[in-house]
């Protein structure tokens, strides 16, 4: 046994149902050279109770997939978690989920299980994924000890990346939504952002695809130079 | 509910909740605004998102036969076709948002004709073809959208889509049309022995006017219509549990499965019955009901056309022609084509003329020579509307000049007293004096002959606008013979003079139809009117009308009618065949909306007038409009190219 074990909070108490399908989750594919219209992707959105990446909650979760670069419209995930002991805070106002809603929503544990199959072993995408991410993270730690291991892409990055000269300072998903001149059916609700995320999505692909960007490690590596370079920017 | 269940049913919550931003979108147009919750949501469920940045294709003849069905969601598509006789593309007709295609190939099961691509930044939905075929099954209202070409129009549909859509929409079918066609439904049957209130009690859930008895065999015993009902109502010795047979009409009339429509209208009208059973073998196989033939208007027509033919004196003539007015309206209300109307107006025109020459020559005595009555213009080429003027001339043989005096002077009165009585049939007098009485239309074949090579020789204003109108004539009684010797001789003459004919072209671009290099129509002001307008018929059907004339004349075809000269231009390979079915289509739909706009006048108690605002049309009939005169457009520029104008 690990001396430090006694450190960490122990891990959930899972079913042998739950224990099961989570070792049948298929490991992450390191983001490869396919074209980016082979690669499948997952466009997620949390909606969480606050900001706080350490104690906020995620209330519920909507996510879309791209497949041969299409948004399939039949088939969005969503779930709302069943979170009775959380408190209605300010953050009611932008999500819209209220304690009835919540008190009526599904099993984090199994809510996420459903998530981590529906990502498979897809990348994510999301608009300020490190946001996304570390909230993912944390709710599949406590909830199901899983650690999270995904390629996350942050299209709020991908869009300056491949728009040099859209200037927009510390652009918000609105911004961008007005910019590309998109529709939006209901802002803060989970599937809807993930739904006018991954339409961004498709916009951003097919710039980069002109920018000969055609692969998700290609993307991805350009990102990382373009955040070197904004970095030594803000340096100097 | 289990909790499966809940998951599912949250699940769907999510999609609806998904796809609802996109329902909405689709219910601001046309067909899927009229379509039902249910069918419009399968659709967009099944449907995936996809991006095409601007100048990207969409779908390309190479791609082999279209395999999906698209919305355009934002942006705008253009279709691109490659030029049939020089290299470079032309822009064929834009799609903006919530506007589908391509249609006519993905019912055509074929690639699509014309490359599709993004005009501007574009999302379209796109539906595989199997969620396509569902709701094409499912939905009436999508059907009939689909069927109804409008992408057709744009996507130059085969004559096998437009065909089937006939088929499927039901109202149109010839009289030729075998009846076992037409009896769809499984003819309503019982045993001779079954109590009347059973029989009819079928009848009511069945929702149908007649019940017919057969014997094990299925042999008809007889028939029980709701007539035969009346009676039984009527008679207080009627006992509702007494079995069928004594009530039934026994014997019934029938005719076999292969039998027209036309045979079973003539049954109905000369025997006053409502059904016809059809019977094959012996063995009942359908029955026709009244309502089956199409609310009886073809057989109005047959009688209407009979009741012409026959009228004994020219005030019964005079009677009809406000019959033939509500047949037509009848016919419009009922969605017949522009096309089957013109031909029917020109049809009962027709008898009408001859019966006026029959009833004058009656009254005034037989001039005791030969003659044929020649009609030109509209009614030349079978294209009349229900208001028309004369537009006639005579054609008669004879030796030399001085023969053709003497005829002349016999048969003028004659022509004057038929030009006198055709307006009082409501043929208005020819302002321009284009008529048989006029000695100077009342002609012999070499007088005609030496006429019209005149028109073609020196090529005046004047001459052009009569050729515009003599050289579609035809003979509406009389010999036809000496009309078609003329007509040939007309045709070698044009042949070989391209001078003529590049007058002729550039005669028939001197009208531009009114659309814009974009979107827009191009519309006029009329005096103090207060919306801006455009002519259906000068901007509309005479650029159609003018081109398709100067390349039959040029091409030797002696057809008159418009539509039937392109379809021979077509059989040339003149015109490429996807041109000809656009112009015809193009030329068909500005007719009817010229027609449907005289019969709201009528209504309204307006004058008749050709121009027409397109914001006063719907979303769909302005799209077709204008995809209609940019069809117009491009048979002019071919023309252009053509002569080098």
């Amino acid at each position: 046994m690990n001396l430090l074990a006694w450190l960490r909070p122990h891990a959930p108490e899972l079913g042998a149902n739950l224990r099961q399908r989570m070792a049948a989750l298929p490991a992450p594919a390191p983001l490869g050279v396919c074209s980016l219209r082979e690669q499948r992707w997952v466009v997620l959105d949390l909606e969480t109770s606050g900001l706080n990446l350490n104690r906020d909650q995620v209330l519920s979760i909507g996510a879309v997939a791209i497949e041969d670069g299409a948004i399939n419209l039949g088939q969005p995930f969503e779930r709302t978690l069943h979170r009775p002991e959380q408190k209605t805070n300010a953050s009611v106002l932008i999500h819209g989920l209220g304690p009835s809603a919540l008190a009526a929503g599904c099993d984090p544990a199994e809510a996420l299980l459903d998530l981590m199959a529906f990502i498979g072993d897809s990348p994510v995408l999301a608009f300020h994924a490190p946001f996304d991410q570390r909230m993912l993270t944390r709710a599949l730690k406590d909830s199901l000890g899983l650690r999270l291991q995904h390629d996350f892409i942050d299209v709020a990055e991908l869009a300056p990346l491949l728009n040099p000269d859209t200037v927009l300072r510390e652009a918000g998903l609105d911004d961008w939504i007005a910019r590309f001149g998109l529709q939006v059916q209901a802002r803060h609700h989970a599937v809807a952002d993930a739904q006018v995320t991954a339409e961004l999505a498709l916009i951003l692909f097919s710039q980069a695809r002109r920018q000969q960007l055609d692969s998700p490690l290609q993307l991805a590596q350009r990102l990382k130079q373009w955040r070197r370079r904004k970095a030594q920017g803000h340096g100097l | 509910m289990s909790k499966k269940d809940a998951y599912t049913q949250a699940g769907r919550t999510a999609v609806l909740q998904n796809i609802q931003g996109t329902l909405q979108f689709l219910q601001r147009f046309p067909p899927f605004n009229q379509m039902e919750q249910g069918h419009l949501a399968y659709l967009v469920e099944q449907c995936q998102l996809r991006f095409y940045a601007a100048g990207e294709s969409i779908i390309k003849p190479a791609d082999g036969p279209v395999e999906h069905f698209y919305i355009v969601k934002q942006g705008r598509v253009i279709g691109e076709r490659q030029h049939v006789t020089r290299p470079g593309t032309e822009t064929t007709f834009e799609i903006a948002g919530g506007e589908c295609f391509p249609l006519a190939a993905l019912l055509g099961e074929r690639a699509t004709r014309t490359e599709h691509l993004a005009g501007e930044d574009t999302f379209c939905l796109q539906l595989n073809k199997a969620a396509f075929i569902r709701v094409f099954s499912m939905s009436d209202v999508f059907r009939d959208f689909a069927l109804r070409g409008v992408s057709s129009l744009l996507d130059q549909v085969n004559q096998q889509v437009r065909q089937r859509a006939v088929e499927t929409l039901g109202t149109q079918y010839s009289l030729n049309t075998p009846l076992g066609e037409l009896a769809l439904r499984h003819p309503v049957v019982c045993s001779p022995a079954t109590p009347l209130r059973e029989a009819v009690a079928v009848m009511h859930e069945q929702q149908v006017g007649s019940i017919v008895i057969v014997d094990e065999l299925r042999a008809p015993l007889g028939i029980f219509t709701l007539r035969d009902l009346r009676q039984v109502v009527a008679d207080p010795g009627a006992e509702l549990t007494a079995p069928v047979e004594r009530y039934m009409t026994a014997r019934p009339f029938h005719l076999s499965p292969q039998a027209s429509a036309f045979d079973a209208a003539m049954a109905m009208t000369e025997r006053h019955i409502a059904h016809v059973c059809l019977v094959d073998n012996g063995r009942l196989c359908g029955v026709i009901s009244e309502r089956d033939l199409f609310s009886l208007q073809r057989v109005d027509l047959v009688h209407l056309a009979r009741t012409i033919r026959h009228a004994p004196r020219l005030d019964n003539l005079v009677a009809l022609r406000g019959e033939i007015g509500q047949l037509v309206e009848r016919m419009l209300a009922h969605g017949a084509s522009s096309t089957q109307i013109t031909q029917i107006i020109t049809l009962l025109n027709d008898h009408t003329v001859c019966r006026v020459i029959e009833l004058a020559i009656a009254e005034r005595g037989d001039p005791g020579v030969p003659f044929s009555w020649l009609c030109f213009g509209s009614e030349g080429r079978r294209e009349q509307t229900l208001h028309t003027d004369q537009d006639n001339g005579i054609l008669f043989e004879a030796q030399n000049s001085a023969e053709a005096e003497t005829i002349r002077a016999r048969l003028l009165p004659l022509a004057q007293y038929i030009n006198h009585n055709l307006a009082q049939c409501g043929f208005t007098l020819c302002k321009g004096n284009v008529m048989a009485g006029n000695p100077e239309l009342c002609l012999s074949r070499s007088e005609w002959a030496r006429r019209f090579a005149g028109f073609v020789r020196e090529a005046s204003p004047e001459n052009l606008l009569g050729s515009s109108i003599y050289f579609d004539l035809r003979v509406v009684w009389g010999d036809e013979q000496g009309c078609e010797q003329l007509r040939r001789g007309l045709l070698e003459q044009v042949a070989d003079n391209r001078i003529f004919q590049r007058m002729l072209a550039d005669n028939a671009l001197r009208q531009r139809p009114p659309v814009g290099r974009l979107r827009e129509f191009v519309l006029t002001r009329q005096g103090d009117d207060k919306a801006a307008t455009l002519d259906l018929k000068v901007q509309g059907l005479t650029p159609f009308v003018d081109g398709a004339r100067l390349l039959a004349l040029a091409h030797g075809i002696g057809a008159c009618n418009t539509l039937e000269r392109l379809r021979e231009l077509v059989a040339k390979g003149v015109i490429d065949a996807l041109d000809g079915a656009a112009y015809e289509e193009a030329y068909h739909f500005i007719q009817q909306t010229r027609m449907q706009q005289h019969q709201r006048q009528t209504r309204d108690n307006l004058p008749y007038s050709n121009r027409v605002d397109p914001d006063s049309l719907n979303h769909l009939d302005r799209r077709i409009l204008r995809e209609s005169l940019r069809q117009a457009q491009r048979l002019q520029a071919s023309l252009a190219q053509r002569y080098q104008l």
